[in-house]
C-alpha cells in the first residue's frame, strides 16, 4: 500500500510540475507579448493582479523590478529563445499591463515547478528517469530511525514542499489562465476538433486497482452524459475497446489491430498525402479517434461527479465570465482555450491529492506498515497485459505480452499517439488535424494561430520538431492544406 | 541535492551517450571525476540532453563549465572555448537537440538575472554521430588532452582539483 502511495505522490508532483511548465513556459509565449510588457504602468499592474487575486507578489514595486529586468535583457540584444517569438503580431491582444503581470508569473514560475519537481526527486532518487519504480513496488526503504531511508525528516520536508507551491496554483496560475482565456474569448471558438474524450482514472487507494481517487472514462460525441467510467486496472470495456491502424504511417502493410496483436516494422515511403504520411499510428476506440489530455480528463471527472473538478471547473468559468463581462459556460471547453483551462484546473485537482496522498501515505506508515514491496510471480504460458495511467498529456497504456517469462510484444499507445494520430482507416482525422481545419490566420507567414493551437495540446514532440540550419534559419516549414 | 550551503560551481558534461561521439561531454566528466576531487562547492553534473531539468544547477551559480561535443566545422578531434557572450550566437547555429535546450536555459537565467558569471564550454568537434554506445578512437584519445584544458580553466577560476591517490 505505501508503494501505491509513493507512486501517487509522485505523479501528482510531476503533473503539477509539468502543467506549470506547459502553460508559462510553453505555451503562454503564445498568448503574452513580452515585449509589450515593456510599456506597461506597473502601479495599473499592481491594481489589477490584486483586484483577481490574493497572490502576495504582485506589488507595484515587484511589477517595476521585472520590467527594469527585461529592459536590461532586451536591450543586451541576446534574446536566445525570446528571438523568434512573434512579438506585436496582430493576433497578440493583451493590453502591455496584462502582458507584465503574466511575464512575472512566468519568472516566479520557475521557482514553483523546480520546488515540486524536488518531491519527485525526494522520491525517486532523481527526475526525469526515476530510479524507484519495481514490478511489485518500489525501491523506496521506509524507516522511522534510519536516517538513509524515507523518514519523517524527509516526509515532512515533501509537505513543507507541497504547502510551499499551494498559493501559487491556486492564486496566480489558475487566475492567470482565466485572464487569457477572457482576453481571447474569442478562441473559445477555435481549435474544437475531435471531441471523443478518453482518459484514465488515477491514483489508486487500493492494492488492486479498484478504487480511484480521480475517475477517468469515454465520452462520445462531447456529450457528458454519455460517459462511460472505465472502473478498475482489469476494466473490459477499456481493454476490448483500443485498437490501431497503419494505413497512414510509415510501416509494413495496411491493417487495425489490437495493440497485443500489433508488429511494429518500420517503412518509410516519403510524404504522401493521400497515402502514408506520418510515423504515428492512428489510434482509436471503439473505431473512433479520441481526444486524450487534461481536457478530457477534467471533462471525464466532471462528469463523473468528482467534487473538486466541479468546483475548479465552476470557478474558472465565473472568473473568466466576469473579466469577459459575458457568460460563459462549459460549451466553451470544447476548444483551444479550453484545453489551457483544463490543464491550469488539473494541475489544481492534482494539486490538492497531494496533500491527501501525503496524509495517506503517513497515516499508513502510522499504522505501523513499512513494506514498499511484494516479490511478484510471473506465471508460465503465455499472458497478456494492460497497465494505464492518465500522464500530464493523457492517457498512456502499455501493452504487453509475455510468453514463459520473457517478453514477446510491447507496444505503448502514448497519449500524443492519440492526439497527433494521422487518419484512421476510416480516414478520418485525428485530434491535431481536426482541431486546425477553421483557424483563421492574421498572417500567413507567421501562423501564430497554428502554433497556439497545437501547443494546447502540450505536444510531447519537443525533441522532434526543431531543427536548425547552419546560418540560424529556421528550416520548418508550415503547409497549409 | 541536500548539502546545507549551494554549490557556487557546476561542471557539467552533455550530450547523449546513445549517439557515440555526442556523449563526448559525459565521458570527459566520468575520466575528470575518475582523476580527480574538487572542494564541496562544486558540483559535477552528467547534464545528458535535458534541457530545462539543467536549470536548478545553473541558476543562482557564479561560474558553469561545460564539456560538449560542438560542430566547428574542423576536423574531428579539434578542440575549442567558448566563453560567455560568444556561446548564444554558436549555439543557435547547431542541430544538435541538446544545444537548443541548454540555450533555453541560458536564456531563461539571463532574463531571470540569475545568469553565472563566467560560463565556458569545452568544445570538440565530434566524428561520427552514429547511433553506439562508444566513441569513435579519435575521440577516446581526446578525452585526456580535454579533462587537462578543464583542469587549466578551473585553476583559472582558482578552483583547485586534487589528483585522487592512485593507490586508492
Amino acid at each position: 500500500m505505501n508503494a501505491q502511495f509513493i507512486r501517487n505522490l509522485m505523479i501528482t508532483a510531476h503533473g503539477v510540475h509539468d502543467h506549470i511548465v506547459h502553460f508559462y513556459h510553453l505555451a503562454a509565449l503564445d498568448w503574452v507579448d513580452i515585449v509589450s510588457a515593456l510599456k506597461a504602468d506597473p502601479k495599473k499592474t499592481s491594481q489589477l493582479a490584486e483586484s483577481l487575486s490574493s497572490w502576495d507578489q504582485n506589488s507595484a514595486k515587484h511589477f517595476k523590478e521585472v520590467q527594469e529586468k527585461l529592459k536590461t535583457f532586451v536591450s543586451s540584444g541576446q534574446l536566445g529563445i525570446y528571438a523568434n517569438g512573434y512579438w506585436g503580431h496582430p493576433a497578440m491582444k493583451l493590453s502591455p499591463e496584462v502582458n507584465l503581470l503574466a511575464t512575472s508569473h512566468y519568472l516566479q514560475a520557475l521557482h514553483f515547478q523546480r520546488r515540486i519537481n524536488m518531491v519527485v526527486s525526494i522520491l525517486g532518487g532523481k527526475t526525469p528517469h526515476i530510479q524507484n519504480l519495481a514490478v511489485g513496488g518500489v525501491a523506496n526503504a521506509i524507516n522511522p530511525d534510519n536516517q538513509s531511508t524515507l523518514n519523517m525528516e524527509r516526509l515532512y520536508y515533501i509537505k513543507t514542499l507541497i504547502d510551499e507551491v499551494g498559493s501559487f496554483v491556486k492564486n496566480a496560475m489558475l487566475v492567470d489562465v482565466a485572464a487569457v482565456a477572457a482576453f481571447y474569448a474569442d478562441w473559445t471558438g477555435y481549435g474544437k476538433g475531435v471531441t471523443n474524450y478518453l482518459s484514465a482514472p488515477d491514483l489508486p487507494m487500493d492494492t488492486k486497482g479498484t478504487v480511484f481517487a480521480l475517475p477517468g472514462g469515454y465520452i462520445a460525441n462531447g456529450d457528458l452524459a454519455s460517459f462511460t467510467p472505465i472502473k478498475s486496472f482489469n476494466d473490459e470495456y477499456f481493454k476490448n475497446g483500443v485498437k490501431e491502424s497503419i494505413k497512414h504511417s510509415w510501416y509494413k502493410g495496411d491493417w487495425n489491430k489490437h495493440p497485443w496483436d500489433e508488429t511494429t516494422d518500420p517503412n518509410y515511403t516519403g510524404m504522401q498525402y493521400d497515402d502514408k504520411y506520418s510515423w504515428v499510428k492512428a489510434p482509436t476506440f471503439y473505431g473512433k479517434p479520441a481526444q486524450v489530455g487534461p481536457l478530457a480528463n477534467v471533462l471525464c471527472m466532471y462528469a463523473a461527479g468528482h467534487a473538486g473538478t466541479k468546483k475548479y471547473v465552476g470557478d474558472m468559468l465565473a472568473t473568466i465570465s466576469s473579466l469577459a463581462k459575458t457568460k460563459v459556460g462549459p460549451a466553451a471547453l470544447h476548444s483551444t482555450i479550453g484545453r489551457i483551462g483544463a490543464r491550469a484546473i488539473r494541475c489544481a485537482v492534482l494539486y490538492d491529492e497531494l496533500t491527501t496522498q501525503w496524509n495517506a501515505l503517513v497515516a499508513n506508515i502510522g499504522k505501523g506498515d513499512v513494506k514498499t514491496f511484494n516479490a511478484p510471480v510471473f506465471p508460465s504460458g503465455e499472458i497478456r497485459g494492460v497497465g494505464f495511467h492518465e500522464a500530464p498529456r493523457g492517457i498512456l497504456s502499455h501493452w504487453s505480452v509475455i510468453k514463459n517469462g520473457k517478453i514477446k510484444n510491447y507496444q505503448c499507445v502514448v497519449p500524443s499517439t492519440w492526439n497527433a494520430s494521422p487518419r484512421n482507416g476510416d480516414s478520418a482525422p485525428g485530434p491535431y488535424e481536426a482541431s486546425l481545419v477553421g483557424t483563421p490566420l492574421a498572417d500567413p507567414e507567421k501562423p501564430l494561430e497554428v502554433l497556439r493551437t497545437v501547443h494546447s495540446f502540450d505536444p510531447c514532440l519537443a525533441c522532434a520538431i526543431h531543427m536548425v540550419d547552419a546560418k540560424g534559419n529556421d528550416i520548418v516549414k508550415v503547409k497549409a492544406l | 541535492m541536500y548539502s546545507i550551503k549551494e554549490p557556487t560551481v557546476t561542471i557539467m558534461g552533455l550530450g547523449n551517450i546513445l549517439l557515440m561521439d555526442e556523449g563526448v561531454g559525459v565521458h570527459t566528466v566520468n575520466a575528470f571525476q575518475e582523476r580527480y576531487s574538487v572542494p564541496d562547492y562544486v558540483e559535477i553534473i552528467d547534464g545528458g540532453a535535458a534541457g530545462l531539468d539543467l536549470l536548478p544547477f545553473i541558476d543562482g551559480r557564479q561560474k558553469l563549465l561545460m564539456i560538449d561535443a560542438v560542430n566547428f566545422d574542423r576536423e574531428p578531434g579539434y578542440i575549442d572555448i567558448l566563453e560567455n557572450e560568444a556561446i548564444p550566437a554558436k549555439f543557435s547555429t547547431k542541430t544538435s537537440l541538446h544545444h537548443l535546450g541548454l540555450l533555453d536555459v541560458l536564456s531563461i537565467v539571463k532574463l531571470s538575472d540569475t545568469s553565472p558569471k563566467d560560463i565556458c564550454i569545452i568544445g570538440i568537434q565530434p566524428k561520427s554521430m552514429e547511433l553506439g554506445l562508444d566513441m569513435t578512437p579519435e575521440i577516446w584519445d581526446k578525452v585526456n588532452t580535454l579533462v587537462e584544458r578543464m583542469v587549466s580553466k578551473l585553476q583559472e577560476w582558482n578552483v583547485p582539483c586534487a589528483l585522487r591517490s592512485p593507490l586508492k
